[in-house]
């Protein structure tokens, strides 16, 4: 067996998974077989960062000790239910008990235990040891079924209206899930459907029954949740991406609630020149012509590398120069690979998360602009304002990115500095003979391998950005040349005026 | 003197009944421990982490190392069921630590040992102890064994501390090592301080490199500024040198600190008594106004310096009847638990859960709660002046007379905030919290 390496880890356990699954129901109560560690990092610090809740009020540790790790943990896991009961902040709840990689690493399988302390509490062996998020929220969202949901329903039953739907994934650690569930909520409600259940984000333990009531499932993410959809056994969709993307998703979910094809083509009309608008404006104005010029890397969820690389890629025709979705398919680059890319060449555009951020702050990137499109990473998205999926999205990610070519444009445009800078090259002292002579103006010669090096090096610059990087480049090298006394510019001088950033 | 701060009334503050803790520790108030090990390691210059654990653990740490340590990317193994009861362990670690060791100018590759890694077994002796030439360190840092995020900074700075520190040259004279991880602006002032008696701050540990390591074993004294680095300071006492406890803190404190430092580094007696009456003069000065008088404050933190912010607010007029931290009691604790009983303070609790602090907002009446996440978050739905601990308190300077003002003048302004919170409270509640 060999060894598999991880460099700064992207995809959590499925422990972390299940409890963002789980932690979205209000009547319910989650006690983690777990040291103090894993529910703070999950319960209190990243939670904050990831969903911007000051903690997960619902989430108790058996605060696992040593002579629990020896002993085993049914005693520490009888005195926590003891206590929440005596704080009384089990009433009216259903607990949940969930296995965590430390509380598997002893086998702590408290199946029967939680069955004789509460017959209407459950115990989730969470897999953590050998599952992914992934997984875990879709076991979670699965076992809230069948524990929580099926037996409740009438298998045989219809559904109670043709144009309920289900929006099924949005659940705690889900990147911007507030803005793209809004957003394709909106798109479901534009052409006549009505939105049954937010699940599990605005669901419970006592309404998951009501999930068999829709007669469509809207699947927010390719990553998770189709097996639950499947589960319920109804027609599916995954939500959209993209200008055309969004565009078919509205005519077949038209197709699959019985709506008017006048009234989906109608609210499609209205859309683009209302939502798309923008698009339409920008596409017609220079920013489109943009896009063509520079690329992008994409590092995020399997939904917004396929979403992004459509609409980016296809629609709008920026080169995509590499992706990387999760969970990682083996052809796909992991983190070290991605870390090497960046550090040799870094794309105009990095779609990522703090790992890729940082990878590219080590290769001193500047000139690349990161966005923020999936964890890890401490980011609030909870607006409904930057959605990435539908309509909007496509408006919006288009907005983001002809902003941040105007913020290139910025950055290097001339500027007179207000405090001159001290030492060679400032104000002129008493003391000195005179002022520094200006640099002339009058134009070097360049050896034929010094201009190639420095097209070479242009050609590393970001389109938008090169005109500005050849003219510093050019001049720094020229001075170096000056300085030298040299008649010409050299390669040497270009490489030195490559190294000092020009 | 100045405006009058808005506060509770005296009446409703003086409980008649003794302050009794939470009825359970439910949910104990830290960071997950192995981060103050991960803090300490990984703002090291050249260190490059290896992690021996599983994704769930390795992926909370590395989000909070990479948001609160450094910028910087963290190798491990990959460890399920198959490598962690099919013996792997240990060929894992090596496997990360070959990995960590082909980064370019590593200074120290620190093995980070955490609870699945500690549970299945990872054998010191079977680790090199160096690979081409860069060395090697294990710290392990299971939290079901060590309970509180400072406790393990003082474990993994013990443990890179033994394996660095120069053990051949001789102390100097009047040299002090001062340990606990503190504002950048504090060691200046305290240096500026001891030159005027004849020493000098030597360097401050935690640092940002390895060669502060091999500095402090020239060190002629060791002040522990903060209360729970026992290994670490044991290295140092294995060394031969003076051990000082407490902290330049408030007007006595800061007095007494400095006349500890003075027999610790044998100074001329009278230069240091001179020096410490002038530091303790400026402090009465700006102490006169009694810039907290009346208010009711409490502390509660995770970061284990708790008990020297309570001083200084006391010092500073406050009422603080409550300090919890999540560190244990130890002899390096005694001292400041005992002035501030002695100083008004009822109730100091160690390895505190939420259940304690709520517990004391029952108890007590407060103007300000200066607490961890979870307990600022309920002050703030109770309309009470609340800041968490670690990112408001630890960005200021706090020793000696210049820290001191820095940090209760901006303590006073937040006092000033109390409509802020009780606007906010009333429009998101229907009728206040419960």
């Amino acid at each position: 067996m060999t060894i598999q390496l991880i460099r700064d880890i992207s995809d959590t356990s499925s422990f972390w998974g299940a409890s963002w699954v789980f932690g979205c129901f209000p009547d319910l109560h989650i006690v983690c077989d777990a040291p103090i560690g894993c529910y703070n990092l999950l319960g209190v610090a990243v939670t904050d960062y990831t969903d911007a809740l000051p903690q997960m009020t619902n989430l108790t540790p058996t605060a696992i000790r040593e002579e629990d790790v020896i002993n085993g943990t049914a005693g520490a896991l009888v005195r926590t239910i003891d206590d929440l009961r005596g704080l009384g902040s089990l009433e009216g709840k259903r607990l949940l008990v969930i296995s965590t990689a430390e509380s598997e690493m002893i086998s702590a399988d408290h199946t029967r235990l939680v069955a004789q302390i509460d017959p209407q509490a459950r115990f989730f062996w969470s897999r953590s040891l050998e599952q992914d998020e992934w997984t875990g929220r879709d076991r979670a969202l699965l076992f809230a079924w069948e524990e929580y949901g099926r037996p409740f329903t009438d298998p045989a039953a219809a559904p109670k209206a043709p144009n309920l739907v289900n929006i099924i994934g949005p659940s705690l650690g889900c990147f911007n899930a507030p803005a793209d569930l809004h957003e394709v909520r909106r798109l479901i409600e534009g052409i006549g459907g009505v939105v049954n259940l937010v699940y599990p984000y605005e669901g419970s333990v006592a309404g998951t029954p009501r999930l068999a009531d829709a007669a469509v499932n809207v699947v927010l993410y390719r990553e998770f949740g189709a097996p639950l959809a499947e589960a319920l056994g109804r027609p599916f969709l995954f939500a959209p991406f993209g200008i055309f993307g969004t565009t078919a998703f509205l005519r077949d979910l038209g197709r699959l609630i019985g709506a008017d094809p006048a009234r989906v083509e109608a609210f499609i009309a209205r859309e683009k020149c209302t939502t798309l608008q923008p698009v339409w404006d920008l596409w017609r104005g220079p920013q489109s012509d943009w896009f063509a010029t520079v690329d992008c890397a994409i590092v995020a969820g399997r939904s917004y590398v396929e979403g992004l690389t459509a609409l980016l890629g296809d629609e709008l025709g920026m080169k995509i120069a590499w992706t990387s979705g999760r969970p990682r398919r083996p052809d796909e680059p992991d983190n070290i690979e991605i870390r090497r890319r960046i550090h040799t060449k870094a794309p105009a555009f990095v779609f990522g998360s703090i790992n890729e951020k940082i990878y590219l702050a080590e290769a001193n990137a500047r000139a690349t602009h990161y966005i923020p499109a999936t964890f890890p990473g401490p980011v609030v998205r909870r607006t409904t304002g930057t959605p990435f999926m539908g309509y909007a999205g496509a408006a919006n990610i288009m907005q983001e990115l002809v902003n941040r070519f105007y913020e290139m444009v910025f950055n290097f445009l001339p500027v007179e500095q207000v405090k001159v800078p001290a030492g060679p090259g400032g104000p002129p002292r008493a003391t000195a003979a005179g002022p520094p002579a200006p640099p002339s103006v009058e134009t070097m010669p360049w050896t034929r391998e010094a201009t190639e090096r420095l097209n070479a090096a242009l050609e590393e610059v970001p389109y938008l950005a090169r005109i500005s990087a050849s003219r510093s480049l050019r001049l720094a090298a020229e001075q170096a040349a000056r300085a030298r006394g040299a008649p010409e510019v050299t390669v040497d001088l270009v490489e030195a005026a490559i190294a000092q950033g020009g | 003197m100045a405006e009058i701060i808005p506060l509770t009334t005296g009446e409703a503050s003086a409980s008649q009944e003794p302050f009794k803790p939470g009825a359970c520790k439910l949910h104990p108030q830290t960071m997950c421990p192995a981060f103050g090990a991960l803090r300490v390691l990984a703002r090291i210059e050249g260190a490059q982490p290896a992690m021996v654990t599983d994704t769930g653990c390795l992926y909370g740490l590395t989000f909070v190392t990479h948001f609160y340590a450094a910028r910087k990317s963290i190798v491990a193994p990959a460890l399920g069921t198959a490598e962690l009861s099919g013996g792997k362990v240990q060929e894992a670690a090596n496997a990360a630590i070959a990995e960590a060791a082909r980064e370019q100018h590593v200074s120290v590759i620190p093995v980070i040992s955490l609870c699945v890694a500690e549970t299945a077994g990872l054998a010191e002796e079977l680790l090199p102890t160096e690979v081409d030439g860069k060395p090697v360190v294990l710290v392990r840092v299971p939290a079901y064994a060590i309970h509180s995020h400072p406790e393990a900074k003082d474990i993994a700075l013990a443990a890179v501390l033994r394996r660095f520190v120069d053990r051949q040259s001789d102390h100097e004279p009047g040299a002090l090592v001062l340990v606990g991880e503190v504002f950048p602006a504090d060691p200046l002032l305290i240096d500026g301080v001891l030159r005027k008696m004849g020493a000098r701050v030597l360097t401050t540990l935690p640092g940002r490199h390895v060669d502060e390591l091999r500095l402090a074993g020239r060190g002629a004294a060791v002040a522990a500024l903060h209360p729970f680095y026992r290994e670490t300071v044991n290295v140092l006492r294995e060394r031969g040198v003076g051990v000082v406890t407490g902290a330049p803190i408030g007007a006595a404190g800061s007095a007494a600190w400095l006349r500890a430092v003075g027999a610790a580094l044998d100074l001329d007696e009278e230069v240091v008594e001179r020096v410490a009456a002038e530091e303790e003069e400026t402090a009465r000065g700006f102490l006169a106004a009694q810039p907290l008088k009346g208010a009711t404050i409490l502390v509660s933190g995770y970061e284990g310096n708790e008990m020297l912010y309570a001083r200084l607010l006391i010092e500073g007029g406050a009422h603080v009847p409550y300090v919890s931290t999540s560190i244990g009691q130890s002899a390096l604790t005694a001292a400041d638990e005992a002035w501030l009983k002695a100083h008004g303070t009822e109730a100091v609790i160690y390895r505190k859960a939420i259940e304690d602090d709520q517990a004391a907002m029952k108890h007590w009446n407060f103007d300000l709660v200066i607490g961890t996440t979870t307990l600022a978050a309920y002050a703030k739905e109770r309309g009470i002046p609340s800041v968490y601990y670690t990112n408001i308190l630890s960005v200021r300077p706090l020793f000696l007379a210049g820290g001191m003002i820095a940090s209760l003048s901006f303590v006073r302004e937040l006092m000033h905030r109390r409509p802020l919170y009780e606007r906010m409270v009333e429009f998101f509640t229907a009728d206040g919290a419960e």
